[in-house]
């Protein structure tokens, strides 16, 4: 109809929603990543994962209340995408007892030749999420939550839906089998020699 | 406060989920109880070495471009 267009058009509603989202969500892509691609295993996974999120995200944005916490909700979408659409195909949910891990310290065994731990510093970052991807999925998902994306006790209780105690105990156990694990292998490596049991 | 229930907070200690009464408590006893003090000053070093390698990587640069593409048909 009309040919006149402007040559500035003034900001749309397109480009608010398009501005807003690209200030409180995008900024959060490299978390979501991280998170994503320790659940999924793979990388191509995890970018289909993230994409996924976003545009799920994008299409809802309407309903997140601006200024609160975008990054966890980005991260609950993520996760409830992750757990609809990857998780059957990518791994087998564990059936470990969680319960029956015994969650004692590696301070014991290295108290005596190496209090301050400086045998972590030779484990370069690959063992490191090597380590964390073998964990049992609902230790892993809280560890990530919290030692790589740095969300509270709260922010995490949140996102997989549990109590506040169910991730503080995960937590416990989680770092405790990680720190095992980094511990075997440091002294597989002969970063510390094997405490005398 | 015992030794048993000073560990039993360390990570809550750490992460610093605690009520300021519980972790006052904890902090005295750390200051009186040299092998606590260790011990929490090992668990520290450990979570400071996890954030420390599994920080550093974000998203491959082409995502953010998919992402955008995707969404804005740029
Ligand atoms: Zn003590």
């Amino acid at each position: 109809m009309s040919t006149a267009t402007p040559a500035t058009p003034a900001p749309g509603p397109v480009d608010e929603k398009r501005a807003t989202f690209e200030r409180e969500a995008l900024v959060h892509l490299d978390s979501l990543y991280r998170v994503a691609l320790r659940l999924t295993g793979n990388a191509a996974d995890a970018d289909d994962l993230v994409q996924e999120t976003m545009l799920k995200a994008y299409r809802a944005w309407d309903q997140y209340e601006k200024g609160t916490n975008a990054k966890g909700w980005l991260l609950t979408i993520l996760r409830h995408a992750f757990i609809n659409e990857y998780r059957r195909r990518t791994r087998h949910p564990e059936t470990v007892d969680l319960d029956a891990i015994e969650p004692y310290s590696v301070f014991g065994d290295v108290q005596d030749d190496d209090p301050q731990g400086t045998f972590f510093d030779r484990i370069v970052d690959d063992e490191v999420l090597r380590a964390i991807d073998q964990l049992p999925e609902q230790f892993r998902e809280t560890v990530v939550l919290s030692d790589v994306e740095g969300l509270s006790y709260e922010e995490i209780a949140r996102i997989l839906e549990v109590p506040v105690g169910t991730v503080k105990s995960r937590l416990f156990r989680a770092r405790r089998l990680l720190q095992r694990k980094l511990y075997d292998y440091a002294v597989g490596m002969g970063y510390i020699k094997a405490s005398p049991a | 406060m015992n030794c048993r229930e000073c560990t039993e907070h360390l990570y809550e200690f750490l992460d610093k989920e605690l009520t300021p009464e519980v972790e006052r408590e904890i902090r005295t006893h750390l200051e009186d109880c040299p092998p606590c003090g260790e011990h929490f000053d090992f668990e520290r070093l450990f979570l400071d070495f996890l954030q420390a390698r599994c920080r550093a990587r974000g998203a491959p640069p082409d995502l953010k471009r998919r992402i955008l593409r995707e969404l804005f048909d740029e």
